[in-house]
């Protein structure tokens, strides 16, 4: 009986303690809804606009350089190189450029530059893998270039494309955070403030968050993925060589 | 855009260095950790009795990626405290997946009949895995470390956020005084580190090759 | 129908070239063969028709209308004749009917038309239309692939067909009874056929025409029975093989052979089963040694017209040798 009790008030006092201090960021987040709200929608907003400028300029280039190969080299020695450069420089070398300055262009400049390599190099693995036979077969039947494009070839490179989009957004929701250090008012606001002042609650809160965002995109992108392909592809999402 | 040679020079001469030795180690340590968990674990995947845990493993090697590089840092910094502990766990885990994909990868596409003629010639499993599968997959799991490598060497630019050092020091002092040859000489050192890296890790592949083609 | 002038065809960089002034005519109606062995140009031919390569000198005209000048695009041109590979080729991500359904759709026939004509081309190529149309290509075997592949290069009913090794791909078996298919379904449809194989006996079997190619240039051209009994040199003694008898056989009508009653020697049994006139002397043989005889009936219809005999044959085929 002693025991029990004994145990049972060292177990509740370890909980409380437990909650106070690991678990207080779930205080702080309910404390601070409404600038994390405004720091959610910040951080999505950029995503988008990034993903949109991505989606149109990166895709295009993705296709050209599986048209014109000579291209090609060119176009993944500059992406492999951005690849080295850590975000945060990239951020830092643009709000030097008199014209960009701090804030969301630099950011969103930045990242558009960043998502050009993943985006480039699936949508080219992607068109190129389709097999010769099917292009040969289809042209032989009288389709032009244009409509093999857009008939086969992309239908065929959906799934890997698309693998490509969900691999670039989340990779430029995290980059996105770092953004903050540049002026960017989103959710790696908290971690940065947080580390300043020293707040685990904020640092926690933040990370959560962010996690929680990029997982989530993770996952509502693959459901799409799976389903976007014909049911005629069978097409394995382990076979992905970076 | 003013840029004062001056400073960029004695930033990259006097003030990188030291911070491009801890970066260095940065990199190198995460590299070999995350190599030793990874590559074991990718090999028992391929391994039949463990074969059905392929996606349950693989998500979580993915989840290290998905999420953020400073979300986990962050997330480790209130328990490890000041200092390079939180980035060196950050980034072990941040280069799990591309060494686990690759090695699996690399595996799966040894051609059945290769195998299948070793088996046939008496190679226990443990000799084939060793003396057929591996030596074969040696381009695509180099391949994959190579990226790790990469990835680990840019992102551990944050690892200063939580005092680990690093060449991320230099970097943030240029953002926060808002001076580009600062950046610019980071970034040089961070570009060079990983360049060097790429080539080192390409020499390892090539020994690699050739040695198993001489112990035929 | 299909008419080759002199032509030419040189891959940038290669020392020699693929095609070396190559002229010969596809008669309408007709499935003329190219055989040779790899890399004799019969694909690079074949693909000159439909400008998937172009020739770097000489013409190609269909029905008197030169090739380069009969479109615009050589897309347009390409709808007009069928296509089939050997890996057929079929869209991964549509399904049967879609994937036959291509050219018509390209050229815009009203929906219901083309799906009836969807239907009666499955059929024809003996695909059950209700089970097959939904399925995806990687849900079909070798053999219904490579039906399918045929079916939709004959969706839009072209004159001519381009078939590029179209059997090569599946087990011996398949493969005859595709090819015994395809000839019966040929009978009823007369297109105009170009046929590449590397199979000499494949040749034989299919071809009205052959035509024998090597490192380009054009060896000799001929029906199966000119290039049996004629050949015009080793290289073409060597492409047949040792069995040229046989085949020649098979292309032989027991007509030819027949002799009357009344002429044959009395001492030969006659009562074996019998063939038809216009079947192939190669079955009378089978007879002959089936039923341990020397002559084997010949009817037309139900009369009897007289017998092969044993000699005959020899006699027959002794006289082709020496003339080799």
């Amino acid at each position: 009986m002693e025991l029990g009790e004994g145990l049972l008030r060292w177990f509740v006092l370890w909980f409380v303690n437990f909650y106070d201090e690991q678990l207080g960021f779930i205080d702080y987040i309910i404390q601070s809804w409404e600038q994390i709200v405004d720091y959610t929608a910040n951080h999505f907003l950029l995503v988008f606009i990034v993903m949109f400028f991505s989606l149109i300029f990166w895709i295009s280039i993705g296709l050209l350089i599986s048209r014109y190969d000579s291209l090609a080299t060119g176009a993944f020695s500059v992406g492999n190189l951005l690849f080295c450069i850590p975000s945060i420089s990239l951020f830092g070398i643009f709000i030097t450029i008199p014209m960009l300055g701090l804030g969301r262009t630099s950011a969103a400049l930045a990242l558009i530059l960043y998502a050009m390599m993943p985006m480039v190099r699936n949508v080219y693995r992607g068109i190129k893998s389709v097999d010769w036979g099917i292009i040969d077969a289809a042209r032989g039947m009288g389709m032009t270039a244009r409509q093999i494009l857009f008939r086969v070839q992309i239908p065929i490179a959906l799934p890997v494309i698309f693998a490509g989009i969900r691999i670039t957004t989340v990779m430029i929701t995290g980059m996105a955070a770092v953004a903050t250090f540049i002026g960017e008012r989103n959710l790696g606001r908290l971690i940065h403030h947080g580390i300043a002042r020293e707040s685990s609650d904020m640092i926690i809160a933040g990370a959560i968050l962010v996690s929680f965002i990029a997982l989530l995109l993770d996952y509502l992108l693959g459901k799409i993925e799976r389903r976007i392909a014909s049911p005629g592809l069978r097409y394995d999402h382990q076979d992905e060589i970076t | 855009m003013d840029f004062e040679t001056d400073r960029f020079i004695s930033t990259l001469v006097d003030r990188a260095p030291p911070h491009a030795l801890e970066h260095l180690q940065l990199v190198l340590i995460p590299l070999v950790i995350a190599f030793v968990v990874a590559f074991p674990v990718a090999i028992l995947l391929t391994r039949r009795r463990f074969i059905r845990s392929t996606e349950r493993v693989m998500a979580v090697f993915n989840a290290g990626q998905t999420i953020p590089p400073l979300a986990v840092i962050a997330i480790f910094f209130p328990f490890l405290g000041l200092g390079r502990e939180p980035a060196l766990l950050a980034l072990t885990i941040y280069a799990l997946l591309p060494i686990a994909r690759n090695t699996l990868v690399g595996l799966k596409g040894v051609p059945r009949e290769v195998i299948e003629a070793a088996r046939g010639m008496g190679m226990t499993d443990w000799e084939i895995l060793i003396r057929v599968e591996l030596p074969l997959s040696v381009p695509v799991i180099m391949a994959g470390v190579r990226i790790s490598a990469i990835l680990i060497a840019a992102t551990a630019a944050l690892a200063s956020l939580v005092g680990g050092g690093g060449m991320g020091t230099i970097i943030f002092a240029g953002i926060d005084f808002f001076r580009v040859e600062l950046v610019l000489a980071g970034t040089l050192f961070i570009v060079f580190i990983a360049i060097l890296l790429d080539r080192v890790l390409t020499v390892v592949e090539n020994i690699l090759t050739t040695v198993h083609l001489k112990s035929r | 129908m299909i008419v080759l002038d002199e032509v030419t065809k040189i891959f940038p960089g290669a020392r020699e070239p693929a095609v070396d002034r190559v002229s010969f005519q596809v008669t309408e109606g007709n499935i003329c063969v190219f055989v040779g062995p790899s890399g004799c140009g019969k694909t690079t031919i074949l693909r000159m028709i439909n400008r998937l390569e172009e020739p770097t000198d000489g013409d190609i005209y269909i029905k008197g209308e030169r090739v380069k000048d009969k479109h615009v695009n050589a897309d347009e041109l390409r709808r007009e004749i069928g296509y089939v590979i050997q890996q057929v080729g079929l869209l991964p991500h549509q399904t049967v009917e879609q994937n036959v359904a291509l050219v018509p759709r390209l050229l815009k026939w009203p929906a219901d038309k083309i799906r009836s004509r969807v239907a009666e081309l499955l059929q024809m190529v003996g695909l059950d239309p209700q089970e097959i149309s939904h399925k995806y290509p990687y849900q079909l075997s070798g053999g219904m692939m490579q039906r399918v592949g045929v079916a939709r290069a004959l969706a839009a009913d072209p004159p001519i067909m381009l078939m590029d090794e179209p059997f090569g791909a599946v087990d011996p078996i398949v493969r005859e009874r595709l090819q015994d298919e395809f000839l019966r379904l040929q009978k009823e449809l007369k297109k105009t056929i170009c046929f590449v194989t590397h199979d000499i006996n494949e040749a034989i079997k299919m071809g009205d025409h052959i035509v024998i190619l090597a490192a380009g240039k054009l060896i000799q051209h001929g029906t199966p029975r000119e290039i049996l009994t004629a050949p015009a040199n080793d290289f073409v003694k060597d492409l047949i093989g040792e069995n040229k008898e046989i085949k020649l056989l098979e292309l032989t009508r027991a007509a030819e052979l027949v002799k009357p009653q009344a002429e044959l020697p009395p001492a030969l049994s006659s009562n074996g089963c019998c063939v038809q006139s216009i079947d192939p002397v190669q079955r009378a043989l089978e007879i002959m040694l089936k039923e341990n005889s020397d002559t084997v009936g010949v009817r037309d219809g139900d009369e009897l017209i007289g017998a092969i005999s044993w000699a005959a044959i020899k006699e027959y085929i002794n006289a082709i040798n020496a003339n080799i």
